[in-house]
This record gives C-alpha cells, sequence and structure tokens, in this order.
C-alpha cells in the first residue's frame, strides 16, 4: 500500500490518495474527532496542545501543532463542507484574504468504502496572495509521484493479528 | 526563502503565456524575436511578460544591447518545487501518523471485545 501524490499539469491542486485498513466510520472518527486529531496530527514526535474543533459547514477548528524541536505553529481553519462519513471540506481562515505567505488551500477529504477498507482522498486547491489564479504554478513543477512504504510497516493487516 | 518571494515567483508563473515562454527557455536562450514568433502578440506584450518574469528572477537578460537573449534561471522555480515537496512530506508524514492511530485504535478494540 501506498501514498499516492500528483501534481495535475496546469492545474492549482494538489492530490493524495491512501487506502486504510479500517471501516469509514473509524476514520471519520479519527479525523473529526480532536481527541483523536491531537493523538495523530503531525506525525511521531510532535503533539497538539491545542485542537479545537466545531464540525459543522463554517464551524472552526483551530488548531496548535508542536514540533519536535519545540516550535509551534497555530493553524486556523474554517470547515466548508460536512457530510460524514464520507465528505469533508475546510479551508485556512484567511484563504484568499492574505497579501503576503505562503499559498492558502481549500483541502477536500473523501472518503470510500473499498470493501473492509477505506480509500483516502484528499485534494488541496491553492489559491495564491497576489493572485487568487497564481498557484497554477504547481503545473509547472514536475509531477510527483511519490511512493510511502513506511505505511506497510503501520498497517500489516488485520487479518494477520 | 521569504514567503513573499515565493508569493512573487507564484504570481509570476500564474499565466499561462509565461509558463510556456519558461518552457521554451528550458531548451536554451533566446531572444525576445524568437520567444514572440510562436504568439499571436505584440512584440511589446511579449516584452511585457518578459518584464514580469524578469522581475521575480525567473529569467535574466544579456547584456548584448542589441539582442539581450533571455536566460532562464532556476532557483525560484526549485525554490517553488520544494516547497511544493514540503507540503507532500507533512502530509504524507500525516498520513502515516493517521494509519499508525487507526490501527491502534482497532487493536483496543478487538481487546476490549476479547472475552
Amino acid at each position: 500500500m501506498s501514498t499516492k501524490t500528483e501534481i495535475p499539469v496546469g492545474e492549482p491542486r494538489i492530490t493524495m490518495t491512501r487506502v486504510y485498513e479500517a471501516p469509514r466510520a473509524l476514520v471519520w472518527e479519527a479525523m473529526t474527532q480532536p481527541r483523536h486529531v491531537s493523538a495523530w496530527w503531525g506525525g511521531p514526535g510532535f503533539t497538539n496542545p491545542v485542537c479545537e474543533m466545531d464540525v459543522r459547514p463554517g464551524g472552526l477548528w483551530n488548531h496548535v501543532m508542536r514540533f519536535p524541536d519545540g516550535h509551534e505553529l497555530e493553524m486556523h481553519f474554517v470547515f466548508v463542507e460536512v457530510e460524514p462519513p464520507g465528505r469533508l471540506v475546510w479551508q485556512q481562515t484567511d484563504h484568499g484574504k492574505r497579501k503576503n505567505g505562503p499559498p492558502t488551500s481549500v483541502t477536500t477529504v473523501t472518503l470510500e468504502e473499498v470493501g473492509a477498507n477505506t480509500r483516502w482522498t484528499m485534494v488541496a486547491t491553492f489559491s495564491s496572495l497576489a493572485d487568487r489564479d497564481a498557484a497554477v504554478a504547481m503545473g509547472f513543477s514536475r509531477p510527483i509521484e511519490a511512493s510511502s512504504d513506511r505505511l506497510t510497516q503501520y498497517l500489516p493487516g488485520l487479518a494477520q493479528r | 526563502m521569504p514567503t513573499d518571494t515565493l508569493s512573487t515567483t507564484f504570481s509570476a508563473l500564474a499565466d499561462a503565456t509565461r509558463r510556456s515562454i519558461l518552457a521554451r527557455l528550458s531548451q536554451g536562450d533566446a531572444t525576445v524575436n524568437e520567444l514572440a514568433a510562436p504568439y499571436d502578440m505584440s512584440l511589446a506584450a511579449v516584452s511585457k511578460h518578459l518584464k514580469v518574469l524578469e522581475n521575480a528572477g525567473l529569467i535574466s537578460r544579456g547584456r548584448d544591447a542589441q539582442w539581450r537573449p533571455c536566460h532562464l534561471e532556476a532557483k525560484p522555480l526549485h525554490d517553488v518545487a520544494q516547497w511544493v515537496e514540503g507540503y507532500e512530506r507533512f502530509w504524507t508524514r500525516n498520513l502515516d501518523s493517521l494509519g499508525d492511530y487507526l490501527k491502534q485504535a482497532q487493536r483496543k478494540t478487538k481487546k476490549g471485545k476479547a472475552p
């Protein structure tokens, strides 16, 4: 199993898909309940001192992620679409409003049942600061296809246990 | 790199004509006339695009007063690619971590249900 990343040429989007060996309801719960999210967000060595989620359209998601070296990153999102257990859309609260800084994005995650597994598809659509359409710049960078064999080490499959 | 520079690069790359000019320059230096040839637009319009690319540091112009060939500068593109890769790395790590968490959660549930 691997993560597949695609950056379509000429489009301001990054798409990542992955299949988890877990039921869809559980994956949905793990991504929408703060006590779960704060347990995995960031990855090994990261902690999340703040994770407040008001999971409904227009609800806020305020988050502070602490890096392994101790520095913290504040994140402010707003949920745009909430359709359990299959579709969650959020964006940075300053999406399209900021004059400086890195591009902001609207992130759409869809969860599909694939047998007993769940396919996660994330599409991040970017908008830049000076020009809303500027993130089509993505189209100029080479397509990235990354495989992560690390996942196999994490999800050896329930059948084996 | 400073994010406002990244932002300038993104803006310069937002235009299809400018991206196509850069693609042409990736094959070798070219003069304004050569660059303008494939497009149905005035030399002035092409020069305007070149000015934007030059201001963003994406191209440099030769000193030869008559020809001033354009040259692709790779650094800003490299910075954009790096930013994209950073984003991709963050989410790969994040999704690994979610996978790990789901595995643990299911193990716990299983244990809990055991007789």
